[in-house]
């Protein structure tokens, strides 16, 4: 006979635990568990049922897996933990007895951890660990604009500070900088490193007060991670890109503002290794010379200095550049001459771009004083461009206000008009142009230098649309402008060319209208609903509907045809997919009523 | 004259300051306690008399005592006979004062005496004048040192010397007290003396005292918390020399320890092998970093990455196009809404200029927030389904393509009372009988609709069923506990004579013993019923009447259960009989299989199949609806629709399971009636919602293959009356085409 099965043996009420009985399983406190959790990334399972992995009670509980626990159990961290328990212990009967030398000495002796191997844990290979800096990024960005207070210290924020600083700095070093976004919440940068997309939050410069609802002791573990993570991850970004890490800070310079100037990278002397193990990955091979060539190249790249640079037939005046500030990509001395191109690294990695890295290059900006200088220095130097600020903004400026080369100042003023003006200034001021701190966000994200009237000093700005775009089927706003454009062009040469017209039409306006063209009744009585609620008058919404309909009208009788067969042949359906269907059909509608409401 | 009084005291003490230093520094543990409270007693009774409630502290006397008691030892003797003098005159001032006030002793002066060196008491001479004399003043009350409260509800406070009461004095009312407090200025200072039973001001003793006990100091104002060191048993000269025990000395007093030597020169030992490394510098705050992706990483799957967050869209944007601005409703909604509750956690804003943006206060909460998802919400893998949702409609041949089926209606046969329960075809097909509630039998062309002939029954009809056979003519209906057989006019002679043979024979064959009654009517014309079956009393209306397909037996069902509903009536032996003595549930129906000797019977919840040669139960179909409504067996019979109450129709393959194949439902209202076509490949179903749902059904003979069910035509037409649609549908054989019978009390027939 079979051995009889027990309950609570096998299956969900053992794979499973709740978080007392893990608690009491790793014998620490709540706190020291939820540590542990946020370190190692063990979160609670939702079990498939709960009344089984509960052991039969209904109870509402936090599940985690059992195997999770399991290997909570043997973490080093929770040996230092339970060692800083007994060190506080110590201390505080120390302290209590007046005994300073021992409790000076046990505080010499305090417990730490690292958190390395969780990090190679964590994150197996680099690239894991790239894909999965978004939170950190925040993170950093958000404590290295916080004021210090008892819970925060100042060596934390420092350190935040320090890694904002290099991580901006690898960006404009390595052009990787794609997409920006000027959000209500805090500016939105996305960069592609090593092929993974990354996007970080950085709010407005603004002191932030943490309100009372957080709990600071969370962040404070989750910072404690990042930091760790963002160290290696920094260090191995430097690595493959020649640098040393961590860059030298200049305390002189730090001091007097000068902001991610006040960092020197410094180029790693000993390349050749480097550069070996780059090359070794393109699947083309590569002949003896090629390689030599390309290490020339990289060497030439990597260490442009001002000697370097000054017999170069450049196209734009470099003369600002410090020495220090070497991260503003030059073109190479090998660049007019022809070679066949050797896939290194780099240039694998530059290649996918879109957006062109050199968008800048040509300019020079001055930055007017009340725009943020951190911000644009950042968003300039990724994108080639030379740039310069008042002395208010921050020492260090490679470019003065009265600098001929000055083509552009970002200026977000409103316009006032100076009586008293010298000849000098009334030139260069109608030398230079003056725009609004969008256009330089614009332009990126078009990955092309717009017009610069319509964000001059004073002009109504255009929108500012997110380069991330929205989810598929949304409303676009870029659209409705090229569709009555379009019909307004198409009405005018009426009778001539009426199968484009209604080509164009239909291919702008039928994406952005599924739901009114749909046959469907109910859909439009809820579209119309909407619509009522906005407050549009009857006729409007009648006349969209009619003009939507007019464009779907030839696909109409063949799919009123179909409509009652489909129908039909939903009666077949099993329960399942007829609930999915309706599932899906609710959500369709709904999008539809929200696109519905933007347009109207 | 309180106060002055006061000042006048605070002087003289001034001025008598020196004398207590000359006996303290000579007796200096007595001095502090005795001298200046004497002195005080005198002022005391300067002021008002009779006191020693409190005791009395000099504090200022004291402190200066203490500044100057070092300075002033050697000078007192000299000073001493001019002080004397003055104080000789000072203190007659105040002895008067107090004599007058009081009539109590003097206050005794100590000096120290010029002939014996000693210490004496000298009391102030009494001058016999009119001061002294205190017979002429109020007498304070002399009631002893009694406690009060042993008089608390006496009208009196004690006895004088003399043994008479003392009254209690009035003490005026509430008015009075608060009066005299504001005309008194003093009156903060002064406190109720219950000896007295008066107010009395308090002296600036008792005022420094009350103070020093608010302060929490010491409230003896004498004390002297630096005392100089009394050395009794200590320093020079007093040495302990003799040892307490006589107990040799110990080694260790001497000796070094050897183990405390072992233990430091382990240590020693290792710091010189480097074992130890003494101020070892720190491990650089753990700010050391190095590239760990180094070597290969393990065959571990990684963890799955957290879920990103969702990229911001363009109504995030600090200058969004107008549209994305909520209107004035869209914001109170959004602001009133629970944060949980908001599909975004923002409210689309527009600024003119990037400085003009200010900061996200919900920054460090969101933050704080997608930290909160990261490690404590359970997370899920979803498969997206990005698929059209049509494409979950099943690909089904079209209608078009599997015709004919009935597709409209083409005409209608109303009944004028009640609603049409029953309707039935005959087997050639051109005949429809159809009745109703009111008792209404009429017999129509199929083709046309003409009633050729219409009968009317007493009591409801229940069912009405044509004979399948074709040689003979006659249909069975079911009234009110009886089956009425009918003969339509107008047959031919041949068959019309078969009939009457079969229905009313001339020669009965031989009675059966049976509860049911046979009658038949030969002398009756076409309107009577030719034959008649009786079934037992109180059975009720049959319901529902299943002809064998040879035409010879009849089986039916009627609504009371209780007396046997169902019973199987053979026409050619005259005999009924009940095939089951006792069935679990009420019977609903009851089908014949088109082939084979076996029979069904449709409970409420259980379809069971019987053998009915065998004898035995086949097998029990469980379409799991409530209730079952109808049913019919596919003309192959291997196939049984079972349609319910509760919407359901299910799909059965006997040879596949018990349970059912397919389980459709497309009705709204429950279903009534379903058949299948006997030579089409069709079925109908008829519902209360007032519809027909035509299918094509198609049973493949290889056991492989699935019936093909397509729905091809729904038909709409009768009304739906008192929640009821239609009642009955019946094919026509040879024919795609349809009758039903309606609530709405009318017969329709639908022609592809």
């Amino acid at each position: 006979m079979a051995r009889l099965k027990q309950k609570g043996k096998s299956g969900a009420a053992k794979a499973y635990v709740t978080r007392s009985s893990a608690v009491k399983k790793l014998q620490c406190s709540l706190a020291d568990f939820r540590r542990l959790c946020i370190l190692k990334g063990i979160f609670p399972r939702e079990p498939k049922n709960k009344k089984r992995a509960n052991k039969g009670s209904t109870a509402p509980k936090t599940f985690y897996y059992s195997k999770d626990i399991a290997y909570l159990a043997h973490e080093p961290v929770l040996k230092k933990l339970r060692e800083h328990k007994a060190f506080a212990k110590k201390i505080s009967r120390a302290l209590g007895r007046g005994e300073w030398s021992t409790a000076k000495s046990l505080e010499e002796n305090k417990p730490t951890y690292r958190l390395d191997h969780i990090v190679k844990e964590r994150y197996p290979t680099f690239i894991d660990a790239l894909r999965d800096i978004d939170d950190a990024l925040c993170m950093i960005f958000l404590f290295a604009s916080l004021p210090s207070n008892p819970r925060v210290s100042p060596a934390l924020i420092t350190n935040c500070t320090r890694l904002a600083a290099e991580w901006q700095l690898y960006i404009m070093r390595s052009q990787a900088l794609r997409k920006v976004f000027l959000s209500i919440k805090g500016i939105y940068y996305q960069a592609e490193v090593m092929g993974q997309t990354i996007t970080w939050l950085v709010p407005y410069q603004f002191t932030q007060s943490i309100p009372t609802e957080v709990d600071v002791r969370v962040m404070l573990t989750f910072l404690e991670l990042y930091q760790t993570l963002l160290g290696f991850v920094f260090f191995r970004l430097y690595m493959d890109s020649g640098l040393s890490y961590p860059p030298a800070l200049d305390e002189a310079k730090d001091d007097s503002g000068a902001g991610v100037g006040a960092f020197t990278i410094k180029q790693v002397e000993n390349t050749g290794p480097i550069a070996d193990t780059r090359s070794a990955n393109p699947v083309k091979k590569a002949s003896g010379k090629e390689v030599r060539q390309a290490l020339k190249d990289i060497v030439t790249i990597s260490d442009t200095t001002n000697e370097t640079m000054e017999p170069m037939p450049s196209t734009e005046s470099v003369d600002g550049a410090d020495a220090d500030e070497d991260f503003v990509v030059q073109p190479s001395k090998t660049e007019g001459q022809t070679f066949p191109e050797l896939p290194t690294f780099r240039s694998l990695e530059i290649t996918p771009r879109q957006t062109s890295t050199t968008l800048f290059a040509p300019y020079t900006f001055f930055l007017s004083r009340e725009t943020s200088r951190s911000v644009f220095e950042f968003l300039v130097r990724s994108f080639g461009g030379q740039i310069g600020w008042p002395r208010s903004s921050g020492s260090g400026s490679p470019v003065s206000e009265d600098d001929p080369a000055i083509t552009h100042v970002i200026i977000d003023r409103p316009l006032v008009s100076k009586p008293n003006e010298t000849e000098e200034e009334r030139e260069r001021r109608i030398k230079r142009k003056y725009v609004q701190p969008q256009w330089v966000v614009d332009c990126i994200n078009a990955g092309r230098i717009l017009l610069e009237e319509p964000y001059a000093q004073g002009k109504t700005l255009p929108p500012h649309l997110s380069p991330f775009g929205d989810r598929l089927g949304a409303y676009d706003p870029a659209a409705p402008l090229l569709a009555t454009e379009a019909d307004e062009d198409a009405e005018m040469e009426e009778g001539e060319e009426s199968e484009m017209e209604e080509n164009v039409t239909e291919a702008n306006s039928g994406l952005s209208l599924p739901a009114i063209t749909a046959e469907d009744p109910e859909a439009l009585r809820a579209i119309e609903l909407q619509a009522e609620a906005a407050g549009l008058d009857y006729g409007t919404f009648d006349k969209q509907v009619k003009k939507s309909r007019k464009q779907s009208k030839d696909k109409a009788p063949a799919s009123e045809v179909n409509a009652d067969e489909q129908n039909m042949n939903k009666m077949m359906m099993s329960n399942r997919q007829k609930k999915l269907y309706e599932r899906m059909k609710y959500g369709e509608r709904n999008r539809a009523a929200q696109v519905c409401l933007l347009i109207l | 004259m309180a106060v002055s009084e006061v000042t006048n005291g605070r002087k003289k003490r001034k001025q008598a300051d020196a004398e207590p230093e000359v006996v303290k520094s000579t007796f200096p543990e007595t001095v502090g306690l005795e001298l200046p409270s004497d002195e005080e007693e005198g002022e005391d009774e300067s002021d008002d008399g009779e006191v020693e409630e409190f005791p009395e502290i000099d504090a200022r006397s004291d402190s200066e005592d203490d500044a100057e008691d070092g300075s002033d030892d050697e000078e007192e003797d000299e000073d001493e006979e001019d002080d004397e003098d003055e104080e000789d005159e000072e203190e007659d001032d105040s002895v008067s004062d107090s004599t007058s006030d009081a009539g109590v002793f003097p206050k005794p002066k100590t000096i120290v005496s010029d002939i014996t060196g000693q210490p004496k008491r000298v009391y102030p001479d009494i001058e016999p004048d009119y001061d002294s004399d205190s017979s002429t003043e109020d007498d304070p009350n002399r009631i002893g040192n009694v406690p009060l409260h042993w008089y608390d509800d006496m009208p009196h406070i004690g006895y004088n010397i003399n043994g008479r009461r003392v009254l209690r004095p009035a003490l005026g009312d509430e008015l009075d007290k608060f009066l005299s407090t504001v005309e008194d200025p003093q009156a903060w200072q002064s406190a109720f003396d219950k000896n007295a039973q008066m107010d009395k001001p308090l002296t600036g003793e008792e005022l420094d005292l009350i103070r020093r006990l608010q302060a929490g100091e010491n409230p003896d104002g004498d004390y002297n918390p630096y005392e100089p060191t009394v050395e009794w048993f200590t320093g020079k000269g007093k040495e302990e020399v003799m040892p307490l025990s006589a107990a040799p000395e110990p080694k260790r007093r001497w000796l070094a320890s050897k183990w405390e030597k072992k233990k430091i020169m382990k240590i020693v030992r290792a710091i010189r092998l480097g074992r130890i490394v003494p101020s070892k510098p720190k491990a650089t705050d753990g700010k050391h970093f190095y590239d760990i992706w180094t070597e290969a990483p393990s065959e571990h799957a990684p963890p799955l990455p957290a879920p990103k967050p969702s990229l911001p869209t363009h109504s995030e944007s600090y200058n969004p196009p107008a549209e994305y601005l909520p209107a004035e409703e869209e914001r109170k909604k959004w602001q009133e809404a629970e944060p949980e509750d908001r599909e975004q956690d923002y409210l689309p804003q527009k600024y003119s200029a990037l400085r003009l943006v200010p900061a996200y206060d919900r920054f460090i909460k969101e933050r704080f927030n997608r930290q909160l998802d990261l490690y404590l919400a359970p997370r899920i893998q979803r498969k997206k389904l990005n698929i059209d949702p049509e494409s979950l409609i099943p690909k089904l041949p079209s209608p078009s393509s599997l015709k004919p089926f009935p597709n409209y209606k083409s005409l209608k046969v109303a009944h004028t009372e009640g609603r049409t329960r029953c309707v039935s075809v005959s087997p050639d097909g051109s005949w429809v009988v159809s009745g109703d509630e009111g008792g209404n039998l009429i017999l129509w062309e199929v083709i046309v609709g003409r009633a050729v002939k219409r009968w009317k029954l007493d009591g409801k009809i229940g069912t009405v069923e044509w004979c399948p056979r074709t040689d003979v003519a006659f249909f069975v209906v079911g009234t009110e506990e009886k089956l009425q057989f009918f003969v339509p006019p107008n047959l031919p002679r041949a068959v019309l004579s078969l009939t009457q043979s079969i229905l009313a024979p001339a020669t009965l064959p031989p009675p059966t013993p049976s509860s049911i009654k046979w009658t038949s009517s030969f002398s009756s014309g076409e309107n009577e019923a030719l034959l008649t079956i009786e079934l037992s009393s109180g059975s009720g209306l049959p319901k529902q009447f299943a002809w064998h397909r040879k035409g010879d037996y009849l089986a039916s069902v009627s609504t009371n259960e209780s007396q046997g509903g169902v019973w199987v009536h053979q026409l050619s032996r005259r005999h009924s009989q009940a095939p089951f003595k006792k069935i679990k549930g009420t019977v609903q129906l009851v089908q014949f299989h088109p082939s084979k000797p076996h029979f069904f019977v449709a409970t409420q919840r259980y379809v069971r199949l019987y053998n009915l040669a065998e004898q035995k139960l086949l097998k029990t179909l469980m379409p799991g609806i409530r209730w079952i409504s109808s049913m019919d067996v596919h003309p192959s019979g291997d196939h049984v629709i079972v349609g319910g109450y509760d919407r359901k129709l299910c799909w059965f393959d006997l040879e596949l399971s018990d349970k059912p194949y397919k389980i459709l439902r497309y009705h709204t209202r429950a279903i009534r009636s379903l058949q299948f076509h006997p030579t089409y490949p069709l079925f109908a179903s008829s519902s209360d919602d007032g519809s027909i749902q035509i299918f094509h059904a198609r049973v493949y003979n290889d056991l492989m293959t699935d019936p093909l069910i397509v729905p091809l035509k729904i038909l709409r037409g009768h009304e739906v009356k008192d929640g009821l649609g239609v009642l009955q549908v019946k094919w026509v054989p040879r024919q795609p085409w349809l009758v039903s019978a309606g609530a709405d009390g009318s017969a329709m027939v639908w022609c592809s």
